[in-house]
């Protein structure tokens, strides 16, 4: 049921070298390398080994279609959890639910120990939940960099502050996470104005601004090219790894989910009917029959 | 015993029957805004319209007959001059920024209130009885006027006839389907004009027939159209945008709320509309049967606002120069001309207040004049039952408009687009109705007099500098706050409600505090109205002066921040130059429909395209 | 028969934002176009402007030899052009046969008219859902109904905008088999791709755009044969 829980393990162990540092203030803005972000979790061989997040009976139904139906999975620290399936089958739902837009009818999230069920998303976000759109959502009317002070005036929470100019602050911590992204050099464009990709990257420095430990990234490639599609997954799997943090991402490019997935979830019509390390889900029968078809398209 | 039954059955069948003309006018209003994004103000002029033409057709035509054929009539030829509207006017402007069409609608309803004081008259008409129809039915005992059974059935048929053509007829799916997406239903080769047209035929003619129909009971009177017009916007908030079936039921629950609630405790309709909308409001914010807006609907965005920048250095002289030249004026001017400049000076920071919450908070507000007046009474009540002096009464108008503010904001803040701003209208009309009712405490329509200023400042010229420099003290701090983290998180909050939320932005307090902060400097323009006056009555309340402020940002253009400032000197010094003229109400009006027409991006937005280069504003880059 | 498109030179912009630079293309009838280009290169914006959503700043669009750039979309539309929207646009609280209705133009000569009927042979998924609400149905049950709605108006030329975008790949083969069935028609089919793999299985010839310009254009054997020429424009 779970997705290699033990793998996950290892991984988050084998960095927990790094765990406790930096929990200061500095924390985000500091150079990107090193993984200086942790905390949530309890230190390094606690037993019993919770899971960063685990998911159990979700339900959801819209008026009597059942989007979300019975869905329990894990997700560790330092894994790349993809969730498939077709259109309608519950993706972007359960990603809704998880960070708390839509109520579940049903079920319980617990993050780090602690439930999320019931919670207003931006208490999520503060409890270290980033999420990326599936239709980028930025701010066209700021530039690229007051997008990410933006967040980062919220996690200081400054968002009741009268003092002094917005665009002022928290600057160089932006410019650190847009560098990290590739996106320093348009920093002062209007977001309105960037290449979708870009917005893309944009989205990807505001949701690491809380130094999230879990990221949601609901269809991260979508609208880009085979070429933008890596590069945008090589930095995801690259923060991943440095940061220790774990990733649940939806994504209809089979090529970016078998090649980036340490482990995919197909959903359909709301329930979990697959659930594995890729070579399995890919030579699972009946998902290739309600989704991945008959020819190999993970291979075109 | 069987009386009292009967009593109540008279009671519920009264409330039915004055359902009628709210339902008609609501689900006009409601179609015309679903096919064409217009919320039309005028409708209530409309329905004011249709109740004249009815009492001039039933003059003519005479008999039972006759007097049905003129109420019909009479919604026809209000269709018409609906569809006239449209052709004339509204088509010019449709593709102009979002709400312009509103200011169009304003100059409507100024120029049909002097129309139809010039061809009907200021005295109040008494509506003839319905031939056959003049008499009573005994219902267990109680009477009931045989034409409050006719409209019953009158509203029951068309609720039927129009869910026919909704669900039965093309044109009704199309209509359906425009107001759901109206570009794509011109791109299936539909022609979207007709449709448009053919809406504000039906609703228009909805309207006209709404007033017609009431003609026995009412009457016709100059006051109709601000008079139904809130309760049409409880209305359609209450029942749900563009659905007519929610429009009756909660035609219906007001009415027979009013019916009952006056049984309960008298003046009571009030309160307990209020309390009605506010529990449906809570549980359901799109309204008993209605579907939440969609966030940027297709076929509607215009191009998107320049980040905000430090004013650059050209622009920031030109704004130091224009108040030197304030400063100075008195040394040049006459004491009218002072009047006029402390009336703008007040004007330019009532619209930048709401300008603050419509352009860069997102939040629309019809009835911002709440807060303006509720700063004006606030003040007058302080000076008048604790004789407390000027200094304290400037303080407190703020003050106690930001708490009203706070109050009506919680509700409207769980809105948005055009729900909150009809809700805001609604509330706004609350506190008018408080003040105009409550005579005891407000002197009810012969207001408070006699507010004057501290000693210090009674002097012209002292109260000159006391008022420009407050008011642009006050529009200092709304763009101080502009460009602070508070400032920029509101905004992060129009631009995208669910990047904001999953930031950790709490949106409706963000939001709520906003308008709550836009509501204190109405309330500070109110107070310093107030003082230059030396008088407050309930019309500082009052639908006409929200739809002022509305004005002045919408002419000024909402996309810039000198907009409102440039249409509160426009649309104030018009005023006062033309409001000394008999029927300026007409010259009025046909001027800001000139000024729709000529200038479809606002005043401010023309001088910027123009000028805004050489001040050195940033424009969109390629 | 079908119709021929013919657009030469043309610029659009989206407020000061110049999007399309001078475009130009061809479409036979009877034939399918591909315009390939990544998200934003301006392939919406193209058949936009062609529809007459976008009034195009300058440049020429011509049916059959008769102008029609400048003219409102619902005449465009009326003289034989079709347009499917990306992302789905269905009328989401009209049923399906509401929105089949929505779509309805008189039969045009020399084509045999759709009905709902063909349109359920066509997309056998939609069969028997006549009465179901559109917001309530599928992704990819919606992105047929937006193909069958426009089929409705009788078009002899068809604009698809990213048909294949968010499909999960078996709905991806189905409009695949609807795409070659349409072109057995005989109407001619211009659609916007960013799956070059979609584009290949069902096109006869592409054109590559970037940044509001056409780059290249070639028969589809050719992208095919030329992995190059796929990893210069298509990829970064």
């Amino acid at each position: 049921m779970t997705p290699a829980n033990g793998a996950g393990a290892d991984r988050g162990d084998g960095r927990g070298d790094g765990r406790g540092a930096g929990r200061g203030t500095g924390r985000i803005g500091g150079a990107a390398a090193g993984p200086e972000l942790d905390g949530r979790a309890g230190p390094p061989g606690e037993p019993p080994r919770v899971p960063l997040l685990e998911v159990r009976g979700l339900c959801r139904a819209f008026g009597g279609v059942r989007a979300v139906d019975d869905v329990s999975f894990t997700l560790d620290r330092g894994r790349l959890l993809a969730l498939i399936g077709p259109n309608g089958a519950g993706k972007t739902t359960c990603f809704n639910i998880i960070n708390g837009q839509l109520a579940p009818d049903r079920g319980s999230i617990r993050f780090g120990g602690r439930e999320l069920v019931g919670l207003a998303p931006h208490r999520i976000w503060r409890l270290g939940v980033g999420r990326t759109f599936q239709i980028t959502a930025t701010y066209p009317s700021m530039t690229v960099c007051e997008n990410v002070q933006m967040a980062l005036l919220s996690h200081h929470r400054r968002l009741l502050s009268l003092r002094g100019r917005a665009s002022a602050q928290y600057r160089d911590e932006a410019l650190a996470l847009l560098e990290r992204v590739g996106m320093a050099e348009q920093e002062d464009r209007p977001c309105s104005v960037l290449a979708y990709g870009d917005l893309k990257r944009v989205e990807l420095a505001v949701a690491l601004a809380n130094a999230p430990s879990l990221l949601l990234m609901d269809e991260p490639t979508a609208g880009m090219s085979p070429g933008e599609r890596i590069e945008l997954m090589q930095l995801t799997a690259g923060i991943v790894a440095e940061r220790n943090i774990a990733v649940l991402f939806t994504e209809h490019d089979m090529d970016v989910v078998f090649r980036h997935a340490d482990h995919i979830l197909v959903l359909d019509r709301g329930r979990l009917i697959a659930d594995g390390a890729p070579e399995a889900v890919r030579a699972n029968p009946r998902v290739r029959a309600v989704y991945l078809g008959s020819e190999d398209v993970a291979l075109a | 015993m069987g009386g009292d039954l009967g009593f109540y059955l008279v009671q519920a069948l009264t409330g039915l029957s004055s359902a009628s003309a709210l339902f008609l006018v609501a689900s006009g209003l409601s179609i015309i805004f679903g096919v064409t994004r217009v919320v039309n103000f005028a409708h209530g002029s409309f329905y004011m319209l249709g109740a004249y033409i009815a009492y001039t057709l039933i003059g003519h035509l005479g008999g039972a007959l006759g007097f049905w054929v003129a109420v019909l009539l009479a919604g026809v030829a209000v269709g018409i001059i609906g569809v006239v509207v449209e052709l004339l006017i509204l088509r010019r402007v449709y593709q102009a920024p979002e709400l312009f069409q509103l200011v169009a609608t304003f100059g409507v309803i100024l120029v049909i209130q002097d129309l139809a004081l010039l061809v009907w008259g200021a005295e109040d008409l008494f509506g003839p009885a319905a031939p056959g129809l003049e008499g009573t039915v005994n219902l267990l005992g109680t009477r009931l006027p045989e034409y409050d059974l006719a409209l019953i059935a009158l509203s029951l048929f068309v609720l039927g006839a129009l869910w026919l053509l909704f669900q039965r007829t093309r044109w009704g799916t199309l209509v359906r389907a425009a107001t759901e997406d109206r570009e794509m239903v011109g791109a299936l080769g539909v022609n979207q004009a007709w449709l448009f047209t053919g809406a504000f035929f039906l609703g228009s003619m909805l309207a006209g027939l709404g007033g017609a129909a009431q003609l026995p009971k009412g009457g016709a009177d100059l006051l109709m159209d601000f008079n139904i017009l809130a309760a049409v916007f409880v209305v359609v908030v209450v029942g749900g945008m563009g659905s007519i079936a929610g429009a009756f039921l909660a035609a219906v629950l007001i009415s027979e709320l009013g019916a009952f609630g006056i049984l309960l405790i008298p003046q009571s309709t009030l309160v307990l509309m209020f309390a009605v909308m506010a529990v449906v409001l809570i549980f359901r914010p799109w309204g008993l049967l209605g579907r939440p807006e969609a966030p940027g609907q297709h076929g509607q965005a215009g191009p998107p606002e320049p980040p905000l920048r430090p004013p650059p250095p050209r622009l920031r002289a030109a704004g130091l120069l224009l108040l030197a030249a304030l400063l100075a004026l008195p040394a040049f001017a006459d004491d009218f001309t002072l009047v006029l400049a402390v009336e703008i000076a007040i004007m330019a920071l009532f619209a930048a207040s709401l300008h603050f919450a419509m352009g860069p908070g997102g939040m629309v507000s019809f009835g911002h004049a709440a807060f303006f007046g509720g700063g004006a009474y606030a003040a007058a009540l302080l000076v008048k039952y604790a004789g407390s002096p000027m200094e304290v009464a400037l303080l407190f108008a703020p003050a106690m408009a930001g708490v009203l503010a706070l109050v009506f904001g919680w509700f409207c803040v769980r809105l948005t687009g055009v729900y909150l701003a009809m809700l805001t209208l609604a509330f706004a009309q609350v506190g008018w109705s408080i003040v105009f009712q409550w005579g005891e405490v407000t002197g009810g329509d012969d207001g408070i007099l006699g507010i004057w200023p501290s000693e210090w400042a009674s002097d012209r010229l002292a109260f000159y500098y006391l008022s420009v420099l407050a008011s642009a003290g006050g529009i200092l701090a709304l763009q101080y706050v502009l460009h602070s983290p508070f400032g920029y998180a509101m905004r992060a909050c129009r631009d995208s409600v669910v990047r904001s939320a999953s930031i950790g932005i709490d949106v409706q307090r963000q939001q709520w505090l906003a308008f709550a902060f836009s509501g204190a400097l109405a309330g500070l323009a109110g107070g310093l109205f107030v003082f230059s006056k030396g008088s407050v009555f309930p019309d500082e309340m009052s639908i006409p002066r929200s739809f002022d402020a509305l004005i002045m940002v919408l002419l000024g253009g909402v996309k810039t921040l000198l907009g409102p400032i440039a249409g509160a000197v426009t649309f104030t010094w018009l005023q006062d130059e033309i409001s000394r003229l008999e029927y300026w109400r007409l010259i009025l009006g046909a001027l800001i429909i000139a000024i729709v027409v000529a200038f479809p991006q606002g005043v401010a937005g023309f001088l910027r395209a123009r000028a805004g280069p050489w001040f050195g504003i940033r424009e969109m880059e390629a | 028969m079908g119709l021929s498109l013919s657009v030469r030179g043309l610029h659009s912009f989206y407020g000061r934002a110049h999007i399309l630079a001078d475009v130009s293309l061809e479409a036979a009838a009877g034939e399918v176009v591909a315009l390939l280009g990544r998200n934003g290169a301006g392939k919406s914006t193209t058949l936009k402007s062609i529809i007459g959503i976008v009034r195009p700043a300058q440049g020429a669009v011509e049916l059959d030899g008769a102008r029609i750039s400048g003219e409102p979309p619902h005449r465009i539309c009326r003289r034989g052009l079709g347009y499917v929207p990306e992302e789905r646009r269905v009328f989401a609280s009209l049923t399906v046969n509401g929105n089949l209705e929505v779509g309805r133009q008189p039969p045009r000569p020399g084509l045999t008219p759709w009905t709902p009927a063909r349109l359920f042979e066509l997309f056998p998924n939609l069969a028997g859902m006549g009465d179901r609400t559109a917001g309530q149905m599928s992704g990819g049950e919606q992105q047929m109904l937006t193909i069958a709605r426009t089929l409705m108006g009788n078009p002899a030329l068809v604009l698809l905008d990213e048909p294949s975008e968010g499909l999960a790949p078996v709905i991806v083969e189905q409009m695949v088999r609807a795409i070659r069935a349409l072109k057995k028609e005989g109407l001619a089919i211009v659609l916007s791709e960013q799956n070059v793999n979609f584009a290949m299985k069902v096109a006869d010839r592409a054109y590559i755009i970037e940044k509001g310009r056409i780059r290249h254009q070639c028969t589809i054997d050719e992208l095919m044969a030329d992995e190059a020429m796929r990893r210069t424009y298509l990829t970064v």
